[in-house]
């Protein structure tokens, strides 16, 4: 047993609202800067759809992430022969027209253009080369299923659903879609940091952020490659690589990161997690079927005396163990079982979790007769032709989960390696807190009803209070629970604190007539 | 006790003066004003009286041109000889064309210098009779230079007890297989010799197949031992060749020098650039298919190409007049 500490965070997709506050709060604080305009730390797609960069699930393009082969752990497209292979030219990174060409447009235009027989108008401008542009992409393209041919419907995660499925997906009154959020996952088996040929890529010791050091980055990008949620961007302008660092100066302030802080639909958790390092190997080298089980198996119980005994003897703060106790993460990733990671199977180990929407899946459809309907309408009434009858209802237990609109087995593509077992019974005690408050606060489900959901999704009704709680009421500092920095402690491993005593202060910075320079 | 301290900064006062008065007095500076700078810039090729080096021998210049000359002369030789000056000319030619650099000396440092030359010309017994008076009148340039005999005298040591490791080592110093002790850059870098078993040499500066036989062996020696041009200064400064490697390359040079009509390096002429671009488009034509699997271009190319683009203002004028 060897258990660190790990910042970590879970979204709860069903509250976000797809509203990009979190995005701009990020770009504003950290990439809006020549080189970084066209990334973004954290962005927001809605799925299905391609995403940002175009296609990055795609891992046939991209080779990102880890593959397992005899046993082995390899890197897919980066690591020392594939890497050197492709070190001067390395041709599966995305290009800048896979994520898009960013843009402003000449608003001084519209105030200082001379008088002329045309209104003025501002000219959208390349923020690489500066010249005018046509305008052929954004970060959000697809938001909301526009343009869903080329978007939504070329979603790699598409790729094994049967073709009748994705064609009910598409169906005008069955389409439904959600937001992802993404931000670096800061991964305990970060793909990023084994593809860097000049080690410039760590992962830090106390809370498991990942950083790149910008010193050390001699711009072989191979992190880009080596990344497959694509988290990973080369500045053209400083010719150094960047990514999402958590906010690390706002955490080790006991600050929330900006894109979380800023959520308008409060769905980011963060927290500690402890976990074992000795499972690590084991569990990126899982099987297929395991992949899930043997992740969520390396984070441990904070309450556990053995755990607690391994955390502190590597040096993990009983601050830090405390935040751990209390953590949101633990809650809904182990104690509960509502989160996921996304995408698994790349064996990255990822460190944010997801709950996975329960609204996609919650209405049915089924088949009525319109006929009868349709007659009593008069000639000027719209009508539908179809027999289509879009039901939210929850008459039928889990029958909508069965006959959702949304087939499972998208989900499961997303967050549970394809199993779609495993989704299923997280959105099972989705569903379950739903009926539960249902029952109580609309009262038009009986409480045997709910208590028979209750007991099927494994839930008792403290538990589904306490989901409930931390879903729709929690607040800020339930939200993030976040460990003290021990910052005096690091400073006192490089300097000796008491030289500066008594010679900082008040009145130090200029002289005074008295005491002198 | 104020008048104690008083005294004591006095007498440290005036045993630092005494200790600064004694520092122009040392060795060094006892020696006649031109001295060390004839030493660091002619005494390479020049000498004052033991004949001809690479340049003329200076005994007696003083009194054969006139000051005015010998100061401009001096200052930039290469300007004189472009200038046309006659005399200057003929020495030019005479010396196988091989340009005195300039020494970059102040006009003051060149009158000590030659100032210099006179002393030491008058200590000598009979100035004129070490000279070899300059043929200005007839350009020696095409007639067998006459200093092969004082040459062979002197380098005797050279090109009588060469032996045929010294000439290989020399070989591979000038090429480079063997680094110089100091680190000095090898000579092919921008010397080429015409010998079988050089390939290519640099073309930066001159070429050395018969350097032994235009400068004579010490011309040479002297040369490697204290380079006269600014280039090859600058590049073995801190760096000087051993005497050893000295030897060495005189050996191979002289060698070179005697076989060149022996020798015929293969001229590859077109064909090796040719040879090139093929190795080149073969090596492309390689990658493109070791990596025919790669990326090619935006996954969103298709849908970039179908949107419509803006047209040039001049298009639209011409689509809507
Ligand atoms: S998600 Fe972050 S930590 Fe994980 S591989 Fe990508 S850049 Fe590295
Ligand atoms: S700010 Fe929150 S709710 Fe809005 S898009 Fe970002 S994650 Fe979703």
């Amino acid at each position: 047993m060897d258990i660190r500490s790990q910042i970590s965070m879970v979204f709860h997709l069903d509250k976000c609202i797809g509203c990009h506050t979190c995005s701009i709060a990020c770009k504003n604080i950290w990439t809006d800067r020549k080189g970084a305009e066209y990334m973004w730390w954290n962005n927001v797609e809605t799925k299905p759809g391609t995403g940002y960069p175009g296609k990055w699930e795609d891992q046939l393009i991209y080779k990102g992430g880890w593959e397992k082969q005899d046993n082995v752990l390899s890197l897919k497209g980066a690591g020392k022969r594939k890497g050197l292979s492709n070190i001067f030219h390395n041709p599966n990174m995305p290009v800048i027209d896979d994520y898009y060409e960013p843009f402003t447009y000449k608003y001084l235009d519209l105030i200082e253009s001379p008088a002329g027989d045309d209104q003025p108008t501002a000219r959208p401008v390349s923020l690489i080369t500066g010249d005018p542009i046509d305008i052929k992409m954004g970060p959000n393209w697809d938001d909301d299923l526009s343009g869903s041919p080329d978007y939504a419907r070329k979603d790699p995660n598409l790729a094994n659903l049967s073709p009748a499925e994705q064609e009910a997906m598409f169906q005008l009154e069955r389409m439904a879609f959600f937001y992802l959020p993404r931000i670096c996952n800061h991964c305990l088996n970060p793909a990023c940091v084994a593809s860097c040929p000049s080690g410039a890529i760590y992962k830090r010791g106390e809370d498991g952020i990942v950083l790149i050091n910008q010193n050390e980055c001699r711009a072989w990008r191979m992190c880009v490659t080596g990344c497959p949620y694509k988290k990973s961007y080369y500045n053209w302008h400083s010719g150094k690589s960047e990514k999402c660092i958590l906010c690390y100066p706002r955490i080790e302030a006991g600050h929330a990161p900006a894109c979380m802080h800023s959520c308008v639909g409060r769905i980011r958790y963060l927290g500690v997690i402890l976990y074992d390092a000795d499972k690590i190997e084991a569990a990126a080298l899982a099987d297929e079927a395991n992949l899930i089980d043997q992740q969520l198996d390396i984070l441990q119980d904070p309450f556990d005396p053995e755990v607690i005994e391994s955390a502190k003897q590597n040096g993990v703060a009983d601050s830090t163990i405390r935040a751990a106790q209390f953590s949101p993460v633990y809650k809904f990733v182990k104690k509960w079982g509502m989160a996921l990671p996304l995408h698994a199977e790349w064996r990255t180990l990822p460190m944010l979790f997801y709950v996975p929407p329960l609204l996609p899946v919650m209405a049915s459809l089924s088949e009525v007769d319109n006929t009868e309907q349709a007659a009593k309408m008069g000639d000027i009434a719209k009508h539908w032709d179809d027999n289509w009858l879009y039901d939210t209802s929850t008459e039928e237990l889990w029958g909508s989960i069965e006959q959702a609109r949304f087939p499972l087995q998208y989900m499961a593509n997303l967050f549970s390696a394809g199993d779609t077992e495993k989704v299923k019974t997280v959105i099972k005690k989705l569903m379950a807190v739903r009926i539960y408050r249902r029952w109580k606060t609309v009262g038009d489900i009986s409480e045997e009803k709910s208590n028979e959901t209750l007991q099927q999704a494994g839930l008792t009704a403290s538990t589904a209070e306490d989901i409930y709680y931390l879903t729709s009421l929690a607040k800020f500092d339930d939200r993030f629970v976040i460990p003290a920095a021990h910052r005096e402690q690091a400073i006192e491993m490089l300097e000796d604190t008491g030289d500066k005593k008594g010679s900082a202060g008040f009145g130090f910075k200029e002289g005074t007539a008295r005491r002198g320079p | 006790m104020a008048g104690y301290t008083e005294t004591k900064r006095v007498s440290l006062l005036g045993l630092l003066v005494t200790l600064l008065c004694m520092i122009p007095i040392s060795p060094g500076y006892a020696a006649l004003p031109g001295e060390q700078n004839f030493q660091q810039h002619c005494g390479i090729c020049h000498t004052v009286g033991s004949g001809k080096l690479v340049g003329p021998d200076l005994a007696g210049v003083n009194e054969r041109r006139s000051q005015e000359w010998l100061e401009t002369f001096v200052k930039s030789p290469q300007a004189m000889i472009n200038s046309g000056d006659a005399e200057a000319v003929a020495i030019f030619a005479e010396f196988n064309q091989l340009p005195m650099p300039d020494p970059l000396l102040s006009a003051a440092q060149i009158k000590d210098v030659l100032s210099y030359i006179e002393d030491v010309s008058e200590t000598l017994p009979n100035p004129t009779a070490a000279i070899n008076p300059p043929a200005f009148s007839q350009p020696a340039i095409d007639q067998p230079i006459d200093t092969s005999v004082e040459i062979e005298d002197q380098v005797a040591d050279v090109s009588t007890q060469a032996t045929t490791e010294q000439i290989n080592h020399g070989r591979d110093l000038f090429q480079g297989t063997v680094r110089f002790a100091n680190e000095g850059p090898t000579c092919n870098s921008c010397h080429d010799v015409r010998n079988d078993a050089v390939i290519g040499g640099g073309i930066l500066s001159k070429e050395l197949t018969t350097v032994f036989s235009r400068m004579g062996g010490p011309g040479v020696r002297a040369i490697l031992g204290r380079p006269p041009f600014p280039v090859m200064q600058s590049a073995y400064l801190d760096r000087a060749l051993s005497e050893e490697e000295i030897v060495s390359l005189v050996a191979f040079l002289q060698y070179a020098d005697q076989e060149q009509l022996n020798h015929q390096p293969r001229d590859y002429g077109i064909g090796l650039f040719s040879s090139g671009l093929v190795g080149t488009a073969i090596l492309f034509g390689l990658c493109s298919f070791i990596w025919r699997g790669r990326k090619k271009g935006s996954v969103n190319q298709a849908i970039y190409d179908r949107q419509v683009k803006s047209i040039s203002d001049a298009e639209f004028r011409a689509r809507h007049s």
